[in-house]
């Protein structure tokens, strides 16, 4: 155990008493790395990198892994760093601490380009620490000392010293001050190389430990009837039928709903099914899919004057309302005493859960610890609390430890939606086909605001002169929320598909009409993706392929995607990815993240929506939300092309420039725009 | 409350259940292995998938008192240093990224190479058709297929 509260300001290494030496090194002032803290903030110990005597190196994740492998990505930084031996390090989440570990919040695609510097300058700062307890040990200068492989080595006397066995002694050293040499990328060991996830083992025995799967003594399991329209709640409710299910407990009012406490998950979920509860009136009758689209396209605006004598193009897309459903169903474990409270979470922002909880309970932060579990999917929804305060709210209530789980309904019915949209796009060509002019209407849906200002000029990645946007909103009751990509995920679906259509109006291929408008990054991700995607190669009859890009998130990323047109059915046969994320940390991981960001943006286009009537969700279940499957995704061929010195975010980069990519497809498949998602060919203009 | 035997991983649980509790959720709730995931609870995803006697289960679709004598296996019961040649493809090709649908999709692995040894891309296909693994993982979890079989032939 490392015995946090004998570590003081001045000491960052804790040797730990007894049998099992630690050698601890925490993030700190003296070495001026991304998140530490400030002299003014109080100081708290904490590990972001430790080494047991039998040569374990740990490295403490201060960020949420979701699947994106963030576990694996900033365990490779610190231990390349380090030269550990990888087959001896392990990754340990860290608890929800802001404080501890600086912001914790995993969104943004913010992981690596945020804190992975702080990973790489750790793990340095312990293998100077390392070499410098070596050469002590020794009586050798530290300059004549090499590592290698979780190994000291001085080769003039051919010693060497495994990091386990020097972890004492490395603890006694002083904290490296000022800036740290990083490795330059010719001397990378661990990073650039294709590294497997540190979690498979425990996935493929099932032992990996998701919220879900928490399990304490006296622990309840609360199942919420939540209601059905929007803006209703449950006024009064009937419990006979469910006071009669063995196993019930509780039956209860929750926030806006009726919690149904069981001793297993079934008797609760049987529980809710029996139980009638009184809803107020709807107050969302007409609120509705139709009337939401309506209200959209009437806060659109008239486009900028176009420039005299230049061909004018026009076109407006509209999205729907989005679901995340994350695989595993959202949860919560809260155990609340009188003095402290303990949460199990897969939250994208533990720190936040933590902070939430204690003003929730009246409590210190102290008081509270947040456990981070495995995430099951976040995609932006576990960036949001609510789930967990539900768990809290019972627990104390109830005076025992409480596992709210939401079923798959609930998910897609009580979601905070990406939210539906409308683009209206407007294009000048010269007489030779040149874009002169460009405008962007992007209008969204937004249950906190309405209205929108006139036309900024924005910057898109394609020259064009007086390229304007105008952000809107219009007011309905639907609550929104991050998803996959944000707003990029939207807006560049306008924007690739709407760059098609000039292209086509020019007289130009969609490759060559973006390549001339291209800067010098996506110049080349575009050349890369047109070769390795077989653009300009012919196709049977029926089939089609399109390309888009996005640029983002510190990279770019472009698609070539084909399709197949039987009848009214859209089948993707083939994706081509190419990527710049500038420094690649782990080469699988951004295939595996554009592999499934390819999943993502088919579902998107072709399956995927949700639908209001009357404020209920049309959806409820994976058979209506319809995502990907094993045969409606074909082989993701990612290409990636060497980057810059810095590494850029691979969460969400690979989103946006799919959907468009597919609808360009279906274009050049059939000659209809699919300016809709998802598409439907039945009905299309 | 009904007793019920279960035949898990070759070890027998007996347990007090409602009649209609899911196999799912008596191996989850009752069993403690937790394993097994729950997904959607409608048959539509996947992620409880058990072998019962042989074949995928949806474990949210089968009520504990119509499991009977049938001898079920979970991914609980593979091998806990990941041996099996299934695990082995899945470690190998760094198949999972959150993870949590790969239970279900490694026991539809394990029952389809053991009724199929060489399955072709269309069998895959039928086979795989209902599991949704939400990151996008499918062409892994094809290609670790074709691996595993390689391995048993």
């Amino acid at each position: 155990m490392i015995a946090e509260a004998e570590v003081t300001r001045r000491s960052f290494l804790k040797l730990a008493g007894g049998a099992g030496a630690v050698f601890v090194l925490g993030s700190f002032t003296s070495i001026a790395c991304a998140g530490s803290h400030s002299e003014a903030a109080p100081f708290e110990p904490n590990a972001f990198v430790s080494i047991d005597r039998d040569g374990t190196v740990s490295i403490t994740i201060c960020k949420s892994d979701m699947g994106q492998g963030v576990r694996t990505s900033f365990a490779m930084m610190a231990a390349d760093e380090m030269d550990a031996d990888w087959s001896k390090v392990k990754a340990v989440n860290a608890t929800g601490n802001d404080r501890l570990y600086g912001g914790q919040m995993t969104g943004g695609s913010s992981s690596t380009t945020g804190s992975g510097y702080k990973y790489r300058q750790l793990g340095a700062a312990a293998r100077v620490m390392l070499i410098g307890a070596a050469a002590q040990k020794w009586g050798v200068d530290p300059s004549t000392c090499t590592t290698s492989n979780g190994q000291v080595l001085h080769a003039a006397s051919g010693r060497s010293a495994d990091y386990g066995s020097l972890t004492a002694e490395a603890a006694a050293q002083p904290i490296p001050s000022g800036q740290i040499a990083l490795k330059d990328p010719s001397q990378f060991k661990i990073i650039g190389k294709p590294t497997n996830r540190v979690d498979n083992l425990l996935v493929v025995t099932g032992k990996a430990q998701y919220g879900i799967d928490v399990r304490l003594d006296g622990m309840l399991i609360a199942v919420i009837a939540r209601p059905p329209a929007l803006g209703q709640f449950a006024q009064s409710f009937d419990d006979t039928e469910v006071r009669k299910i063995d196993g019930v407990t509780e039956v209860l009012k929750c926030g806006v709903g009726v919690a149904v406490v069981a001793k297993n998950t079934w008797a609760a979920i049987k529980g809710r099914e029996a139980l009638k509860v009184t809803w107020s009136p709807n107050p969302s009758v007409g609120q509705s899919t139709n009337s939401f689209s309506s209200q959209l396209h009437a806060a659109a605006i008239a486009n900028p004057e176009p420039p005299a004598g230049a061909r004018v193009i026009e076109a407006t897309y509209e999205m729907p309302y989005l679901a995340h459903v994350t695989m595993e169903p959202l949860n919560a474990v809260a155990d609340v005493r009188a003095d402290r409270a303990t949460v199990w979470v897969g939250a994208q922002g533990p720190d936040g859960v933590r902070k939430a909880t204690a003003s929730q309970l009246g409590l210190p932060e102290d008081a509270v610890t947040v456990n981070l579990m495995l995430l099951g999917g976040g995609f932006g929804r576990r960036a949001i609390n609510d789930f967990t305060a539900d768990a809290v709210n019972l627990s104390k209530g109830l005076g025992a430890p409480v596992k709210v789980i939401w079923t798959r309904e609930d998910d897609v019915r009580h979601d905070f939606y990406r939210p539906m949209n409308i683009q209206v796009l407007q294009g000048a060509l010269d007489t030779t086909g040149t874009p002169v002019a460009w405008s962007h209407q992007f209008i969204q849906t937004d249950p906190g605001r309405d209205g929108g200002g006139d036309f900024q000029g924005r910057r898109i990645s394609y020259n064009i002169p007086d390229a304007v946007m105008r952000h809107a909103a219009v007011r309905t009751p639907v609550q929104i929320g991050q998803w996959r990509s944000v707003e990029f995920g939207m807006e560049n679906f306008g924007v690739e598909c709407f760059i098609d259509e000039l292209a086509h109006a020019a007289g130009a291929d969609p490759y060559e009409f973006r390549l001339k408008l291209a800067n010098d990054t996506c110049k080349r991700v575009l050349q890369a993706v047109a070769e390795h995607g077989g653009w300009g190669q012919k196709l049977p009859a029926g089939s089609g392929r399109g390309i888009a890009l996005f640029q983002g998130y510190s990279g770019a990323c472009a698609h070539v995607i084909e399709v197949k047109v039987v009848g009214k059915k859209i089948k993707v046969t083939k994706a081509v990815a190419v990527v710049d994320c500038g420094l690649c940390i782990n080469p699988k991981t951004v295939e595996a993240q554009i592999m499934g960001a390819t999943s993502d943006g088919i579902a998107i286009a072709l399956t995927a929506g949700i639908h209001h009537k009357d404020g209920v969700v049309v959806e409820s279940n994976f058979d209506d939300f319809v995502w990907t499957a094993m045969n409606t995704i074909p082989k993701v061929e990612v290409i990636i092309l060497p980057g810059g010195p810095n590494p850029g975010g691979m969460g969400e980069l690979g989103v946006p420039s799919v959907a468009p990519a597919i609808a360009n497809a279906v274009f050049a498949a059939t000659g209809q725009r699919a300016r809709k998602l998802p598409i439907v060919l039945d009905g299309m203009v | 409350m009904p007793q019920y035997t279960l035949n898990v991983n070759g070890t027998e649980h007996t347990v007090e259940a409602l009649p209609d509790m899911p196999l799912l959720w008596a191996l989850r709730d009752m069993v403690g292995l937790t394993g097994t995931k729950f997904g959607c609870g409608i048959g539509a995803c996947g992620a409880c998938t058990v072998i019962l006697d042989g074949k995928e289960q949806r474990s949210c679709q089968m009520s504990i008192a119509d499991v009977g004598s049938s001898k079920i296996r979970t991914i609980d019961g593979l091998p806990g240093d990941g041996s099996h040649p299934v695990q082995q493809a899945w470690l190998e090709l760094d198949v999972p990224q959150c993870g949590y649908c790969q239970a279900g999709q490694i026991m539809s692995a394990v029952a389809l190479l053991e009724r199929n040894p060489h399955p072709t891309d269309a069998d895959i296909d039928r086979a795989f058709g209902d599991h949704i693994c939400r990151c996008g993982t499918y062409p892994r979890i094809r290609e670790a297929i074709h691996a595993a079989a390689k391995v048993t032939q």
